[in-house]
């Protein structure tokens, strides 16, 4: 049971593997939308359930014994330059994989509902296994090139599937086809893809290994902490953070993601690939931890990131977009517990948020589905009483990302702050506690518009619904999940003298105890009254901006309008999302233009590249017409060739002997 | 004696099984089902035999022959060239109205030839084993005997191919002249120490080596190759073009092994060289302006054999990649290759008619899994990661940079990147070129020939993916 | 100069002499006639290195039945004096011609001066050369190449009947 049962993580990504084939290959054939969506649904089922053994096994070892690397076999060699396809199970891997196939199973099931009726419902299936393939090789991986497979496949992924009404319009910045904010999401992520890519050239020169226990022992033997070499890889890497979680400057391109189905906005860009930024500096602590000017920018740039993607939430009326920023604004979140050192943290927010923001996700695709494909909530109201579930269940998943104890968000939000206060960056805290309100602000505002108040929309054309139960039963499940899975870290002020672990802490603690080592952060348990007066003051504020939401939007009231109009420019920067898709366009993307049409193409490429090309082409060309004429096809002309050769040879051997 | 039975068994089993059905063709009317299911039976055990002795490393018959290692991995991969030729030959006989009859045991003995020349362990056999393959690749070549061409072809081949082998022979004779053996062990030790006719053993090796280059279509005793490959019927070609290839290098790896001891003043390795830089030149510049796809082909080929030939350069310098170089690329040229054949003979029609690369154009609409498959393949050969040509070119050109030929690796890569153009013109003709006119009215389906396209596609993209599996087997076998 | 190098340069002379007449001259028949000469002096060649069995099997199979059915074909078919056989004195002979000189000339070089020596035969080859010494070698040592050409002989019987049997109508 014990070490076989770990060996069997092959299975875990071999079985949405097959699942996609099956799916991909005979799906097109097949009529029943039960078959494909259950074949879909069962390979990631499947496993989770193996996952799940294989979890049961590690948490039965001491917590010396959790970290296993099983390698499969030799993927590719040349020269002392090897390979291997293997996978290390472990307990942050195998906590992300639970995330994933448990997560992922619930979308799967939820998506049969959602997608019911659409002419690509078996690509639809194929794309989200083949999604699932990647991420699980990209958070198994034992080294950095596999990672980067899975890194590089989880883009393809949800660009195929960001893209997957590819012949819908969609309003966006400087977008009008869903394929284009496809497009977009994958280049911008391509100048992420390229910073990893550069960092493991040099890990590779510097370590010769690209293993990841291997890079960060040499890394943390080697180098003393500030190291400019390790600066710069820790950078790069998190340039690729940035892209795969839309940080500042990468992260224009979620918003616009939301282009997809909804089940793919919740699995891929709330749940589980926005986070694997969160994982790749989770996984490589101890050398981020070398590096403080690398870990005050990943603060940096996080609070930044939640500030600001939480002020654009205030005033979006995408029901979508709106979960959009506040995942970037929560991700930012996770990037500031990163940066002050308190990895567990980001990890633990990492899966209440993957409960919570999944949870609105697929309520947001209910409402949706419900009220025909309207996503505009200043045209909904009043869904309460149509949608029973879906209201019960976002109003737990609303509580939850507000930080409203005992809800999971509560304590994984509390956390961060607690350690961003603790390790004395108290303005990051204050800057924190702000975009925390906005959040309490703006997703109270999304459900009182959405589900209270009056009805807004057209009655005779839309008729809301409640949606099939293989959409309700996820949301109960991930309701669920919001609101207890934050008692898996439970602050130690609140354990009652110690009595009640903090599991999850205790449970990572192996992973980033080198990291840790190279921080040596003193013990701040002791001071519980600060701890109980932050945690109070933040509960405060997020029950401020509650009752801020309720006073403006329970009842429609031309509070907001007034508010818009005397902040007029703030608002409209804000509704234009800090006109960062502006500047990227006219400074970015036209200057590129302008330069590669005017001078690369027309100059460079069409005189000095294709004339030296067409020159070399030419005498290639004649050489190849010289060699013709003497193909010519006489039997005896091609043995006087041939004795050509044999003399020649022969006067070279003869030579000298 | 038994054991030399029990382990040459994959060589005198097919033998045995070929002459058989030769027999049973010719008692029984209409046997052509009997044949083919006989023939693809007796590869697959052949290959099954074989891959049961890979483990073995000795000499049987009096040391006449090697068995098991070396020969064994060569006979798996003519077995598996053989069983995907004849499976996608059925298809393409029926159409051209070709009968069955002798075809399947002419196949049969010409792999029977081959083998024996991988198992050679003596000048005499290999000289056999050269002649068995070539005569059954002289009247496969002739096959389509309604066709002027394929006639000529056959001729063709038959004239310069005895031409080649009375070279062949001499080198035999003047090296056993030398040496006093035919055995690869003794000319190997006595190689090693002074000769007492050192120029008889420099002559005859160059003559072995000009023999030999013959087979494998080097430069310049490569013209045969396009003439006699675009006149062959389609399905022959693409044995001959794979199997006779990988045949060729087969004999032509351990020669140059033995020999090299002789050759103190590195007079073979440049020959070899020169042989290898001015075959992927001549082959990848001539293949530029053809018209005619086989002939592309065939030129292709001709190219393919130079860039072998770089791991020849490096056996001969004594290192061990050379070996391991080859025989994966060997490996994935076989599949990439055949395949490309064998579209080539779905898409023919009787006449010799759709062979041009004009032909090709647009077919991306009318076969889009064909025009697929077909940029595959060509993608393979033209070296473009991540399908199987890719690895191959890269494990043989280090091979080359690694024994000091930093020139040869130089022209290996400019010629590579001419070949591109010709490979990827035949895929822009395919996916964005309009069809001419709408010529083509029947359309014919692949039928089996299919199991031959999806294993060699398959297998191009797996050994592409995964090309450490193939060369941890080679390493198991042969050290490094 | 013993008995055996003058025999030798007879014959070599005559294999020699009987070859460039084979194809020179333009009559079949006489080119045939030459052919046969040049067998018996190859025959006498092998006598001379003690390998009686292979010089008789020369005259036999050879010059016997091959021969023979060579003479049948040019008969059958009545190939007289055929002009159309031979080509013009073109560039390609030139070339060939060339090529040809320049290569014996190799071969001379190589050969010639250099001390290649005359040595007396081996014990074994004394006894090797006769019927029952072949037969003993055949089926021991050389079992395998021996059963190897027979299928190399089947392999061209096949070839042959192949190639010259009638196409047989569309089945």
């Amino acid at each position: 049971m014990n070490k076989s049962m770990i060996d069997l993580i092959y299975l875990v990504p071999l079985l949405p593997l097959i699942g996609f084939f099956i799916t991909g290959l005979f799906g097109k054939k097949q009529k029943s939308e039960a078959l494909i969506g259950g074949i879909a649904s069962a390979a990631v089922g499947g496993a989770f359930v193996v996952t799940a053994l294989i979890f049961m096994t590690l948490v039965g070892h001491g917590s010396e014994e959790r970290s296993h690397i099983v390698r499969l076999f030799t993927w590719m060699q040349a020269g002392s330059f090897t390979i291997d396809v293997s996978y290390q199970v472990d307990q942050l891997s195998i906590l992300y994989t639970l995330i994933i196939t448990g997560i992922g199973t619930l979308i799967h099931i939820y998506s049969i509902g959602y997608m019911h009726g659409d002419k690509s419902f078996p690509r639809f299936f194929a794309y989200l296994n083949l999604f699932i393939f990647m991420m699980l090789n990209l958070v198994l991986a034992s080294n950095f090139l596999l990672t980067f497979l899975g890194w590089e496949g989880v883009g393809l992924c949800s660009y195929l599937l960001i893209g997957f009404w590819y012949e819908r319009k969609f309003d966006g910045s400087f977008i009008v086809w869903t394929g284009d904010a496809a497009k977009k999401a994958f280049i911008v992520n391509r100048i992420g893809d390229f910073g990893v890519l550069v960092a493991m050239f040099l890990m590779y020169n510097q370590f010769h290994t690209l293993d990841y226990t291997a890079v960060n022992a040499q890394a943390a033997a080697g180098f003393q902490p500030g190291a400019t070499l390790i600066t710069t890889i820790t950078l790069l890497l998190f340039l690729g953070c940035t892209g795969k979680s839309a940080q500042i400057p990468l992260g224009v391109w979620l918003p616009d993601a939301m282009a997809g189905p909804t089940p793919v906005s919740a699995l891929i860009h709330a749940a589980t690939m926005v986070t694997a930024g969160i994982f790749l500096i989770a996984r490589n602590a101890t050398m981020f931890a070398l590096s403080p000017t690398t870990m005050a920018v990943v603060a940096g740039i996080g609070v930044a990131t939640a500030l600001t993607a939480a002020l654009v939430g205030l005033v979006q009326n995408d029901i979508k977009k709106v979960l959009a920023y506040s995942t970037v604004s929560q991700l930012g979140f996770m990037f500031i517990a990163l940066g002050v050192g308190a990895f567990t943290a980001g990890v633990f927010h990492v899966m209440t948020h993957a409960f919570f923001k999944a949870l609105l996700f697929l309520g947001s695709g209910s409402v949706i589905h419900g009220m025909h494909e309207e996503q505009d909530i200043q045209k909904m109201g009043g869904l309460k009483k149509y949608m029973p579930i879906t209201y019960k269940t976002f109003f737990i998943g609303t509580l939850a990302i507000a930080g409203i104890f005992p809800f999971a968000g509560f304590f994984s939000k509390d956390e961060i702050l607690w350690n961003a206060f603790s390790q004395g960056h108290w303005v990051l805290w204050a800057v924190a506690v702000i975009a925390a309100f906005c959040t309490a602000f703006y997703m109270f505002r999304l459900l009182y518009l959405t589900f209270g108040g009056k009805e807004r929309f057209d009655h005779h054309h839309i008729h809301p619904h409640e949606s099939p139960k293989t959409m309700t039963f996820p949301l109960i499940v991930l309701a669920f999940l919001s609101v207890v899975g934050g008692f898996l870290g439970i602050p130690y002020a609140l354990s009652i003298g110690g009595s009640i672990p903090n599991l999850l802490e205790h449970w990572l603690e192996p992973i980033f105890a080198p990291a840790m080592e190279i921080l040596r952060r003193p013990e701040v348990h002791e001071v519980h009254a600060i701890e109980y007066g932050l945690m109070a003051a933040s509960l405060m504020i997020a029950i401020l901006g509650i009752l801020l939401a309720r006073s403006y939007y329970k009842n429609a009231s031309d509070q907001p309008q007034a508010m818009a109009n005397r902040f007029s420019g703030i608002y409209k920067l804000l509704w234009r999302k800090w006109m960062l898709d502006e500047v990227y366009q006219y400074f970015i993307v036209d200057v590129f233009y302008t330069i590669s049409n005017g001078f690369l193409w027309k100059i460079f490429d069409v005189k000095i590249v294709d004339g030296v090309v067409n020159g070399t082409a030419r005498s290639i060309a004649s050489a190849s017409e010289l060699l013709r004429k003497i193909q010519s096809g006489i039997a005896q002309n091609y043995a006087i060739m041939m004795m050509v050769g044999i003399v020649a040879i022969l006067v070279w051997l003869g030579l000298g002997t | 004696m038994e054991q030399d039975f029990l382990l040459s068994a994959p060589i005198t089993f097919l033998s045995i099984m070929a002459t058989i059905l030769m027999v049973v063709d010719a008692l029984i009317k209409k046997s052509s089902k009997i044949t083919f299911t006989l023939s693809w039976l007796t590869l697959g055990i052949t290959g099954v035999l074989a891959a049961w002795t890979l483990k073995h490393n000795g000499t049987a018959f009096n040391g006449m022959i090697t068995v098991g290692s070396f020969g064994a991995f060569f006979d798996i991969l003519f077995c598996m060239g053989a069983l995907l030729t004849l499976i996608a030959a059925r298809p393409y006989m029926q159409r051209e109205n070709l009968e069955h009859d002798e075809f399947h045991s002419l196949i049969l003995f010409a792999v029977s030839g081959m083998m024996i020349m991988a198992h050679a362990n003596s000048l005499l056999i290999l000289f056999i084993g050269i002649e068995i393959m070539s005569v059954c690749f002289y009247i496969l070549s002739g096959y389509m005997r309604s066709s002027v061409r394929s006639v000529e072809a056959s001729l063709k081949y038959f004239l310069l191919g005895a031409f080649a082998t009375g070279f062949l022979v001499y080198g035999m004779a003047l090296i056993y002249g030398a040496t006093g053996s035919f055995d690869y062990n003794q000319i190997f030790m006595a190689a090693q120490h002074e000769l007492r006719f050192p120029s008889l053993m420099m002559i005859g090796i160059g003559l072995l080596l000009i023999g030999l280059s013959f087979k494998a279509a080097a430069f310049p005793f490569h013209q045969w190759a396009p003439d006699v490959y675009q006149g062959a019927p389609t399905v022959v070609t693409a044995f001959m073009s794979t199997a006779g290839k990988i045949a060729a290098f087969s004999a032509f790896m351990p020669i140059v092994a033995i020999v090299s001891p002789a050759d103190t003043e590195m007079k073979i390795q440049i020959i070899l060289a020169i042989i290898s830089a001015a075959t992927m030149l001549v082959g990848n510049i001539s293949a530029l302006t053809q018209t005619n796809i086989k002939r592309m082909l065939a030129y292709s080929s001709v190219a393919h054999a130079g860039y072998l030939m770089m791991g020849l350069v490096a056996i001969s310098a004594h290192h061990a990649r050379g070996v391991s170089g080859i025989l994966y690329y060997l490996s994935a040229y076989l599949f990439m290759q055949l395949g490309a054949f064998v579209i080539v003979s779905i898409l023919e029609r009787s006449g010799e008619k759709n062979l041009e690369i004009e032909d090709y154009a647009g077919l991306s609409k009318r076969h889009p899994v064909l025009a697929a498959l077909m940029t595959i393949f060509m993608l393979s050969l033209a070296g473009i990661p991540p399908f199987a040509g890719f690895f191959g070119k890269y494990y043989l050109f280090t091979a080359a940079i690694e024994s000091g030929y930093t020139w040869l690796t130089i022209i290996a890569v400019i010629s590579s990147i001419i070949s591109v153009y010709f490979y990827i013109g035949l895929i822009v003709k395919m996916y964005f070129t309009e069809p001419n006119e709408s010529g083509e009215s029947t359309q014919q389906l692949p039928g089996i020939a299919s199991i031959t396209l999806a294993v060699s596609a398959v297998a191009v993209v797996f050994l592409g993916l995964m090309p450490a599996g193939l060369l941890d087997v080679i390493k198991l076998l042969f050290g490094n | 100069m013993s008995t055996t190098v003058i025999l030798f340069t007879i014959l070599s002379i005559g294999a020699i002499a009987s070859g460039i007449s084979l194809v020179t001259r333009r009559n079949p028949v006489s080119a045939a006639m030459s052919l046969i000469v040049h067998f018996f002096m190859l025959a006498g060649l092998y006598l001379t290195l003690q390998a009686q069995f292979v010089a008789i099997i020369q005259i036999l199979v050879y010059a016997g039945a091959i021969m023979v059915l060579v003479i049948f074909v040019i008969m059958l078919l009545n190939l007289g004096k055929e002009e159309n056989l031979t080509e013009k004195f073109s560039m390609r002979t030139t070339l060939a011609l060339a090529l040809g000189g320049l290569f014996v000339v190799q071969f001379l070089t190589a050969f010639l001066g250099k001390k290649t020596g005359m040595n007396a035969l081996p014990e074994k080859s004394m006894s090797i050369g006769t019927t029952e010494g072949i037969g003993n070698v055949l089926f021991t040592q050389y079992l395998f190449p021996f059963e190897a050409i027979s299928l190399l002989l089947l392999a061209a019987i096949v070839g042959s009947i192949l190639l010259a049997k009638r196409k047989h109508e569309a089945s």
